[in-house]
């Protein structure tokens, strides 16, 4: 048996109390989907496991201010059927349905799965896309990040040890938006993705690219954004060769690690064919909600 | 060919301690994300030519908490190269148990880094 000491403090000052006494030795735990598994494998071996269970106001979805504001013990499922999600952000919702199993999403938390900081998973790449920020609170206070800012490596993350995430913002869609998921995953329904890609365009009225936001999920030791493609698309409007070249950009743009989903040749290759499906998703799906 | 200095060019490796004319002990600190291995064995020298400056070894070490180990082996080699001296390394690393079922391509990629790492060690340490 491995022991550990448990705290279940019934407050945010609690918690990250809790988190900053015990230093390196100290680890969150929400739904613990992932965390207990780590710990079941004796990979992760924490001091002092602080539970966020009982920590109150940390799991609402809302609309505020022209963004909506997800809380951090939001589960996968809650995000899956809020109604506020599914009318302004339905490719989010769609996102959060596509991870592993009901079970699973149940108890796993939205702020989990971003500290986690696993790039096989699904909802930050469609998080990313939709240019989501990240609500981090220490000892200090609070402080915003991008989500581009906030992984760094395989499960490595910019919050500090005495840190919590304990929100995400993220701005309404502009007029003219429209985005796609596209979930390559070519084994069971459950698995992580193979390659996983969110288009997010938002068109000017004459039909050309004002902005594009491409995320990119199991291709790299991060969520990553294809920055190559993001700017071969602004200005454009959407020709064959364009889509031919974002496709060759993508493949650029990742470093995929060979695995039982595919060697690194099939992911890259895998990637420059579903950036261009995305794109091509999204920019009609843009085209339709003309300002 | 020094082993406590060679293998101590390796980030994060601690305590070479000499079991024989050819075998250490030692032990080496992993970190990926939330997870800390500590990976203790044997270093073994398998060959060494003095006048070509090549060597190879073997380790084999194991984490006792999380019920896996790495074996590789290695070859390092000073060779003659225009304008000075060029350092080959070579490694051949295999993961084993847990910790290859949870992520073989990371601890590859970790492999990675940890061997250029290696090689920059080794050279500023030999001066080439």
């Amino acid at each position: 048996m491995i022991a550990f000491d448990y705290r279940s403090p019934e407050s945010l000052a609690e918690a990250l109390a809790a988190l900053d006494e015990a230093g390196d030795e100290g680890k969150a735990i929400a739904g613990g989907t992932a965390l207990v598994i780590l710990m079941m494998q004796r990979l992760v071996r924490p001091g002092r496991l602080v539970s966020l269970r009982r920590v109150p106001g940390l799991d609402r979805i809302e609309p505020a201010d022209g963004e909506v504001r997800i809380g951090a013990l939001a589960t996968h499922r809650d995000v899956e059927t809020s109604p506020v999600i599914r009318e302004r952000f339905p490719v989010l919702a769609e996102t959060f349905r596509h991870v592993a199993t009901l079970r699973i999403r149940n108890i796993a938390t939205v702020g989990g799965s971003l500290a986690h900081a696993d790039p096989n998973q699904d909802p930050p790449v469609t998080l990313m896309a939709l240019g989501a920020r990240v609500r981090i609170a220490g000892p200090g206070g609070e402080r915003r990040l991008p989500l581009d800012e906030f992984f760094v490596e395989y499960y490595q993350t910019a919050l500090r040890q005495n840190e919590l995430v304990v929100g995400l913002e993220l701005p309404f869609p502009a007029p003219g938006s429209g985005s796609a998921f596209i979930k390559f995953l070519p084994r069971t329904a459950d698995d992580y993705a193979t390659v996983a890609v969110t288009a997010n365009l938002t068109l000017n009225p004459d039909g050309a690219c004002r902005e594009a936001r491409i995320a990119l999920g199991s291709v790299g030791p991060t969520t990553l954004r294809a920055r190559e493609v993001e700017a071969l698309l602004t200005g454009e409007r959407l020709t064959e060769p364009l889509l031919t070249a974002a496709g060759e950009a993508a493949r650029r743009a990742v470093d995929p690690i060979a695995d039982q989903r595919g060697s690194a040749e099939y992911k890259r290759e895998m990637t420059g064919v579903f950036v261009r499906r995305a794109i091509r998703s999204a920019w009609a799906r843009a085209r339709g909600a003309g300002a | 060919m020094d082993i406590p200095r060679v293998a101590g060019c390796i980030p994060g490796v601690e305590e070479i301690r000499p079991l024989d004319d050819s075998a250490y002990r030692g032990m080496l600190r992993v970190q990926v994300g939330p997870i800390r291995l500590a990976l203790a064995g044997t270093i073994t020298v398998e060959e060494q030519d003095r006048n070509a400056w090549r060597a190879s070894m073997r380790a084999e070490a194991s984490d006792r908490k999380a019920g896996g180990g790495v074996r590789a082996r290695m070859t390092v080699a000073l060779l003659p190269a225009e304008g000075g001296t060029e350092l080959v390394v070579e490694t051949d690393l295999s993961v084993l148990g847990k910790i290859g079922e949870f992520g073989q391509p990371i601890i590859r990629k970790k492999a990675d880094t940890t061997m250029q790492e290696f090689a920059a060690n080794l050279r500023a340490a030999l001066g080439v």
